[in-house]
């Protein structure tokens, strides 16, 4: 072991150690120093870069576009890229926003966000399930239905709805919107409370709304659900399985033309 | 003095501790350049696109989407809404909180390691210092010369500073060296958000601003490095109380381990903050995570870690020039 | 008149409450090689490990060349050097460097003095090699040249022999000797190797359970221990005759007693007188073994 060479280690670790101290220092005293910002945080940037220009798929809404129930995890939405894909022989780009839960509320403000907008703005077609949480609220409404209530909720979401429409079309209006319909998973449950016609007033009203937007399209699902719906629920008796996923993307994915050369 | 700690640096890198430390720095940066690039690639593949944003709004929603979950602990639920406030206002400010390079890798890793990787580094060298000599039979020759106790030891904690400084510029240097080959050298100028001010699950940000990444790593680093010190002190009165390395070792780590499990389940026992291992997660404040108790701040961790410094080079000393020799 | 190198008054050393060393007195002069002699337990390493600063004393004194141990540990380590038990020395260093280690410790050691001691212990050859490739004798050399870095005074060794072959053990007692006699260097050896004491020191204390019971030079030692092996018979007869006279063991068909010049031809004219026959009178003058044994009660005198 040299001299020259423990000396060196010994001098270079004391300046580590000494600038070390240094940042330490520093770092405290810029923490509680409450200086103001460098670079100006506080305002909202907007986003200048595009998207790619592929052909581009926004899923938004609930637990139906996150796929929860599909022991896949693919969703309908997983499995309408899958059919794309085989058609087309290509990849499309999926950006799927879809949160467990959600309400027509929460996905108002969801397509407000600047970077939800810019996904919004590059899709060739936009996936949305909602309402299903607005009517079925877990299951409450069912236990205790109360008409009053039902229907001050659901002119809540039919107002919900169009500003959703309305904000994707004036974000994006060459994309195809396709709205999904509820399918009535407690059909075999009914005994004195007709929800087949509640559900089938609610997917009614939506229908009329998404008919005032032209490139909107109401995709229904009730019908497909209607024979043994036992078969096509998840062990929750509330989401699709598998094969009930199956039968919305088969219903869904024949309707969305990838119109990519005339791009 | 100097002569004594010529001697203490002349014995510890003659034991090529530092090296094999360097080794193992590397082989894990390695192993997370590889397993960053991978989780990258894998990403990008699923989103079709390399844009970070897309990125980070998947994160928003896979965050949301556990959140909705109702089976999970308040004190989850509350950390998971505070880091989603955060990539919002990232993604809302349009900076990436990840920005690729080798900078931003070293600093997450830093900011990863400070709590249990770099105290076991540092560990390493500081359990070893004192009940080495002891194991060795050493300290009888050492203790016999014409040389106070308190010198000697003194001399054995100049190195400790020494080497745990060039363990943490070690880890730095490698981290940034290794991940660059990967990742690209460039990163120092990136903007880092920083100021966050928790309450609970409200995110204030009256107070939030952006520095340059480089500034960032030097606040880390600095922070690292007084975790290292205080690890490498309480290792260091270990080894001076317990004749055995292994033991000293094995009590350090029990606490250390000990530590990174109370980080998880302590939100609820408020004195468990003044455990000095529940306080090394320093970075966290600065990066703007929620601290494992409701009340702690930068400096009231600093504080507690500089009074455990404290009573233990106080019981080191005592002990070391006290104590009968066997 | 020769100077006290080492000096040690009422040591004491309690721990808890029970008393290992119980207040030992003993004085090292210049140029003497002193043993230090104990069966295990003794309290032999503890006194010298509280000799050389390692251990408190409870109560009494060290004063190595006039400074006390614990109030001028500095000066007083100044003038010692020592190899506690083994001579632990760095096993990642080489020599040199230990020695440098140890140089870097001490006022006014410099590279000329570690040739010499390097020199003097004859590891030049090696000494630029690393310790953990040195042979125990090559170590136990490199620790008494470490030991004598700072010229020292007085110099304690604690079993210095330990694990050398035979050759090895008398090199070292020559080196051992040679520093005494040429040097003028005090030397405090602890060993149990009773022989190597015998043929090594000037003096020897013997310490049982934290006392000394007897300190000497090794003749007045061995002589006043010497005995007379009698083979008389009738045998009753000739030990009753010789207890008038003087302190006896009967042992198998022998008679034992102490030699003294002057009264043991008369015992034996006494018994010649009683008509008792002689047939043997050996004089016996035991090993330092057998007066170790004897002193610390770890067993009776033998015959051999």
């Amino acid at each position: 072991m040299s001299k020259p060479k423990v000396l060196a280690a010994t001098i270079v670790s004391a300046f580590i150690g000494l600038f070390c101290l240094f940042c330490l220092g520093w770092t405290i005293i810029d923490h509680y120093g409450k200086k103001t910002s460098e670079m100006g945080a506080n305002e909202t940037t907007p986003i200048k870069k595009n998207l790619p220009d592929d052909f581009t798929v926004v899923a938004l809404g609930d637990s139906l576009t996150r796929g929860t129930g599909d022991e896949t995890g693919k969703g309908y939405v997983g499995l309408v890229m899958e059919d794309l894909e085989s058609e087309y022989h290509r990849k499309p780009l999926i950006h799927n926003l879809g949160i467990n839960g959600q309400v027509s509320q929460e996905l108002v403000q969801q397509v407000k966000q600047t970077e939800v907008k810019r996904q919004i703005q590059a899709a060739d077609v936009i996936l949305v399930t909602i309402g299903g949480n607005d009517l079925f609220q877990k299951g409450q409404t069912l236990i205790d239905y109360d008409r009053e209530a039902a229907s001050v909720s659901q002119k809540k979401y039919l107002k919900n709805l169009h500003e959703i429409l309305k904000d994707l079309n004036h974000v994006n209006d060459t994309a195809t919107i396709f709205l999904l319909g509820l399918y009535n998973p407690f059909i075999e449950l009914d005994e004195d409370l007709d929800t087949n016609r509640i559900v089938r007033d609610w997917n009614n009203e939506t229908a009329e709304v998404v008919a005032h937007y032209k490139n909107a399209i109401f995709v229904p699902t009730f019908d497909l659900f209607q024979l043994s719906v036992n078969e096509y629920l998840y062990s929750d008796k509330f989401h699709p399985n598998k094969e009930g996923y199956r039968l919305i993307a088969d219903r869904v994915a024949p309707l969305i033309k990838w119109e990519d050369e005339e791009r | 003095m100097n002569n004594l700690i010529q001697n203490e640096m002349m014995k510890l890198l003659a034991k090529k501790r530092l090296v094999i430390i360097g080794i193992i720095v590397g082989i894990l940066v390695m192993m997370f350049t590889y397993a960053q690039y991978k989780q990258v690639k894998e990403q990008q593949e699923k989103l079709g696109t390399s844009d970070w944003r897309a990125a980070l709004q998947q994160q928003i929603i896979d965050t949301q989407n556990r959140l909705s979950s109702n089976r999970m602990l308040d004190e989850w639920r509350e950390q998971l809404e505070v880091s989603l406030k955060q990539q919002q206002y990232y993604l809302d400010h349009d900076i990436n909180p990840s920005e690729p390079g080798a900078a931003t890798f070293t600093r997450m890793f830093l900011e990863n390691a400070i709590d249990l990787f770099i105290p076991l580094l540092i560990m390493i060298v500081a359990s070893d210092l004192v009940s080495s000599e002891n194991s060795q039979g050493t300290i009888k020759l050492l203790l016999t010369r014409p040389v106070e106790r308190w010198k000697i030891l003194m001399s054995k904690y100049v190195t400790l500073l020494l080497s745990v400084s060039l363990i943490v510029a070690m880890t730095a240097l490698l981290s940034y060296l290794l991940s660059g080959l990967v990742f690209g050298y460039q990163g120092w100028g990136a903007p880092v958000i920083t100021g966050f001010d928790l309450k609970g699950a409200n995110v204030d940000v009256s107070q939030v601003r952006l520095v340059a990444q480089w500034k960032f790593l030097l606040m880390d680093l600095g922070l690292v490095w007084l975790v290292a010190v205080v690890v490498g002190t309480l290792s260091f009165m270990l080894s001076v109380l317990v004749r055995s390395t292994p033991a000293g070792m094995g009590i350090m780590l029990a606490a250390l381990i000990s530590g990174a499990i109370l980080n998880n389940m302590v939100s609820s026992w408020e004195s468990a903050k003044y455990f000095f291992m529940v306080n090394l997660k320093l970075t966290t404040y600065i990066s703007g995570t929620a601290p494992p108790i409701e009340g702690m701040t930068l400096l009231s961790s600093v504080i507690t870690l500089l009074v455990w410094w404290g009573l233990a080079l106080i019981v080191s000393f005592a002990a070391f020039t006290k104590k009968d020799v066997y | 008149m020769k100077q006290v190198t080492l000096s040690v008054k009422g040591l004491k050393k309690k721990i808890g409450k029970r008393e290992i060393i119980k207040g030992l007195d003993f004085e090292l002069n210049e140029g003497e090689v002193f043993g230090f002699l104990g069966p295990n337990g003794a309290g032999k390493t503890t006194t010298i490990r509280m000799l050389v600063g390692l251990i408190k004393p409870s109560s009494g004194s060290i004063h190595i060349c006039g400074y006390d141990v614990r109030k001028e540990f500095t000066k007083a380590m100044q003038h010692m050097g020592c190899i506690v038990e083994n001579p632990e020395l760095y096993p990642f260093l080489s020599g040199w460097d230990n020695l440098l280690h140890f140089a870097r410790m001490l006022p006014k050691v410099d590279e000329s003095r570690m040739n010499e001691v390097t020199e003097l212990v004859g590891l030049e050859v090696r000494i630029h090699d690393k310790v953990k490739t040195y042979s125990l004798g090559m170590r136990q050399r490199l620790g008494i040249a470490q030991a004598m870095l700072n010229r020292p005074k007085l110099l304690i060794l604690d079993e210095p022999t330990n694990g050398l072959d035979p050759a090895g053990i008398r090199e070292m007692r020559q080196f051992i000797r040679k520093l005494a006699e040429d040097e003028g260097m005090s030397v405090l050896v602890s060993s149990h190797l009773l022989g190597e004491i015998q043929l090594l020191c000037d003096r020897v204390a013997i310490i049982k359970n934290g006392e000394i019971i007897k300190t000497d030079t090794v003749e007045s030692l061995l002589s006043t221990q010497e005995r007379i092996i009698w083979r008389v018979e009738p045998l009753k007869k000739g030990v009753e005759i010789l207890s008038g006279y003087t302190d006896i063991t009967v042992e198998q068909n022998f008679i034992i007693t102490a030699y003294d010049e002057v009264e043991t031809p008369e015992w034996n004219a006494a018994l010649n007188q009683a008509g008792v026959k002689v047939h043997e009178m050996n004089r016996n003058l035991p090993g330092l073994e057998e007066l170790f044994l004897q002193v610390t009660g770890s067993g009776g005198a033998r015959i051999e």
